[in-house]
């Protein structure tokens, strides 16, 4: 494989566009087709610190307007469906956190709930009404990461430094609750690694108190900023009609007019006792994303904390003991106990045969783990359905006919994650 | 099954079509991989109209190896539905009945090796352009690099 | 021009001169290491967090993450490298100009991490040299401050490539 053109190499592109013949952007004089014809070829990528990742675009340039727009992905290829099928249910759920990077207890809970699927098991409503918590505080952290590189492609670099210092304190959180900042592998088949205590819970409601005044001061330094709206405001529009024909969902769909969320549409891990309301915008472009996702920050504030009020006391893990270790003090006095602890912890749990997927709403659209199972103790097929996958296959159509800078600020819009679209 | 779906599934009479419900509620039809095209056209009658995902489960022992997985979902029901085909190399592409599927058939071919006929550019997608072989096979490798555990050396 | 691994670009070492511009080279070169922009996957995320306010990678000479690898000297490659992306990054690694080192950040630039596969090389030093490698999936941002401020020792000792 190799590089047609350097994709840095700024004085490069400018000799080779004023070779072109007669265009607008050259300052020559009116379009014709007849007279310009010549379209510049240019290479975005792999390797470039807008595209959210290894993105790689072939772009089909007109001077500055981007006539058509080709992603390339698959550099961030890492084999994890064929991996997770070589592993046990339990270390396949590890590697489910790094798909998604910037939602990994958003993919925890997406596979668990497919496990607990096919083993039909009862979820003490603990770990569901926890399991909200944990999904709502993830959204916002990478709602939090795509404002702060949405700022920063665009050039408000301070925001990107506001964004980051709110999450660093949920990681802090995280890494208190789970030991990892990150990849916490903490929603598992069965309910959750380990309880709340009342101190943690304490420091996240102060925390959630506290945050709708920082998002206010997101939304004073761009809602209103004209640069911002310049850049935003009717650059890359989808409409409606065309978002669901290309299987978008997420943010990118509510903003182009279509109200559907999965969270309402079919409610999963107690969704159905929250109250929440879901935002659509109206004209489908990059500035309607935003404000979507700016909305969605704030009900996720108001799910956060109606999940610490509405928290029972009770275990949170199943006692479904085919899925879930036996609690220590049960292991002295019950033979089935050892038993069940032993083939768990050797073999791993083993799911009856059968399919599951069960759809949930991660921050980027519909997220979904394809389970298959033959009842051994890994699974024949584990596929997940990515959303930004489809959502970035709406690019082009959202690109055609815009800027090249116009191109930074859809990319941004969209939020992909390389490493759920490659994966 | 809603009765628009068995009426839409009735009026394609297909003597070996069979339909039932999985582990998480969502019912599939599974049809001989020709059907394909006509399945998804009575399905979008039916309010199926939204493309969700293509995948495969591969079997080697069987002679239809891959089974196709497609899902979509109907807005005005708020339900998924499943279809399923088996096949042993070649299915119809169904691109001109929902865009999105372009991808999701590249990526089927790219892992798997099923043909997409009809298909408008049908290159890979995720593995380098000259890689050999359809990596999610069950009979293919993992690969990677052996890992030698210190207990294991005699 | 080829150069020994250890010396500066061609002038004479001998004398307190040629010593004190030689521990000048290499105290300016490790207090203002620029690495290049090569985020792949989620020791990216951990990489922003390192230049954001908390950890603030430009205490110790990082300000700016170069675009372009022409204008950095470090290339910390964050994340998973798939075959795929292998001549991509063996490119952009020969745009550097010397003198030029690597940190491999995390497990899967060290040996592959979780991902021992069809898909992913078994560590970056497969196809460039290392100079650093940093532990951790992903590391924490203290971590890859500590593998940076090892680098730093390493050209202060007046290393010039990896």
């Amino acid at each position: 494989m190799s590089i047609e053109t350097r994709p840095d190499d700024a004085e490069m592109t400018e000799r080779m566009s004023s070779t072109l013949t007669p265009s607008p952007m050259n300052g020559n004089g009116p379009v014709d087709s007849a007279t310009a014809p010549h379209t510049l070829r240019i290479n975005m990528g792999p390797q470039h610190p807008s595209t959210h990742g290894v993105l790689r675009l072939e772009l089909e340039l007109d001077g500055e307007i981007v006539v058509s727009c080709k992603p390339i992905i698959g550099y961030l290829h890492t084999g994890t469906e064929k991996t997770m099928e070589n592993l046990t249910y339990l270390q396949a759920l590890t590697v489910t956190d790094r798909l998604d990077y910037l939602n990994p207890m958003g993919n925890n809970l997406a596979y668990a709930l497919a496990v607990e699927a096919l083993f039909d098991c009862e979820i003490p409503e603990r770990a569901i009404i926890g399991r909200v918590l944990l999904a709502e505080l993830t959204r916002l952290n990478s709602h939090l990461v795509w404002l702060g590189t949405t700022g920063i492609d665009l050039g408000a670099s301070s925001v990107l430094l506001y964004t980051f210092r709110e999450r660093e304190v949920l990681l802090d959180f995280f890494e208190s609750l789970s030991g990892a900042r990150m990849m916490t592998s903490f929603i598992r088949p069965g309910g959750l690694a380990d309880d709340f205590t009342d101190d943690w819970l304490q420091g996240v409601s102060k925390f959630i108190d506290d945050l709708p005044a920082r998002i206010d001061e997101y939304e004073a330094l761009l809602t209103h900023n004209p640069l911002f709206k310049d850049r935003m405001v009717g650059i890359g529009v989808l409409d409606g009609q065309r978002a669901l024909s290309m299987g978008v969902t997420g943010p990118v769909l509510r903003a182009s007019g279509i109200s559907h969320d999965i969270r309402k549409a079919r409610p999963y891990s107690g969704y159905d006792q929250f109250e929440f309301h879901v935002p659509v915008g109206s004209h489908g472009d990059s500035y309607d994303r935003y404000l979507v996702r700016i909305e969605e920050m704030r009900e996720s504030v108001k799910l956060c904390k109606q999940a610490i009020a509405k928290l029972p006391v009770g275990p949170v893990k199943t006692s479904d003991r085919k899925v879930m270790p036996p609690p220590r003090e049960e292991l002295g006095q019950s033979m089935e106990a050892v038993i069940h602890h032993f083939k768990l912890w050797t073999a791993g749990m083993k799911p009856p045969a059968g399919e599951a997927y069960i759809p949930v709403e991660s921050p980027r659209g519909e997220l979904g783990f394809y389970v298959v199972s033959d009842g051994s103790n890994k699974a024949v097929r584990v596929r997940e359905r990515a959303p930004s996958f489809a959502n970035l296959q709406a690019l082009p159509i959202m690109a055609r006919g815009g800027l090249v800078a116009d191109l930074i600020a859809i990319i941004s819009s969209i939020d992909p994650v390389l490493g759920e679209i490659d994966r | 099954m809603t009765e628009t779906l068995d009426q839409a599934l009735d009026s394609l009479t297909l003597a070996d079509l069979e339909h039932g419900t999985s582990a998480d509620g969502i019912d599939f039809v599974r049809v001989p991989v020709d059907a394909i095209p006509r399945l998804v056209d009575a399905v979008i009658g039916a309010g199926f109209g939204r493309f969700i995902d293509l995948t495969a489960v591969d079997e080697p022992r069987r002679a239809d190896r891959f089974e196709l997985q497609y899902l979509l979902h109907s807005m005005q029901d708020q339900r998924w539905l499943r279809l399923k085909a088996r096949t042993a190399e070649h299915a119809p592409s169904i691109v001109s009945q929902f865009e999105a599927a372009n991808w999701y058939e590249r990526e089927v071919f790219d892992l798997y090796g099923v043909l997409f006929d009809g298909h408008p550019g049908l290159t890979r997608i995720l593995m380098p352009d000259d890689w050999d072989g359809h990596p999610l096979r069950r009979d293919v490798a993992l690969g990677g690099e052996p890992v030698q555990f210190s207990d294991n050396i005699s | 021009m080829n150069m020994a691994a250890s010396d500066g670009p061609g002038h004479e070492k001998d004398g307190a001169h040629g010593f004190l511009l030689s521990k000048l080279e290499s105290w300016s070169r490790e207090k203002s290491l620029w690495p290049v922009t090569f985020g792949l996957a989620c020791c990216a995320i951990e990489m922003i967090s390192t230049s954001a306010a908390r950890f603030d990678i430009a205490r110790f000479g990082s300000e700016l993450f170069r675009p372009s690898p022409r204008q950095a000297d470090l290339m910390i490659v964050s994340g998973r490298v798939s075959q795929k992306m292998a001549p991509v990054l063996l490119e952009i690694y020969n745009q550097m100009p010397e003198p030029k080192w690597v940190i491999a950040m995390g497990d899967c630039a060290s040996c592959g991490g979780i991902f021992n596969n069809y898909a992913v090389i078994q560590g970056v030093d497969k196809i460039v040299p290392v100079d650093v490698y940093i532990p951790g999936c992903p590391p924490r941002p203290e971590a890859l401050l500590d593998g940076i401020i090892k680098l730093q020792e390493r050209v202060h000792e007046g290393a010039t490539r990896a």
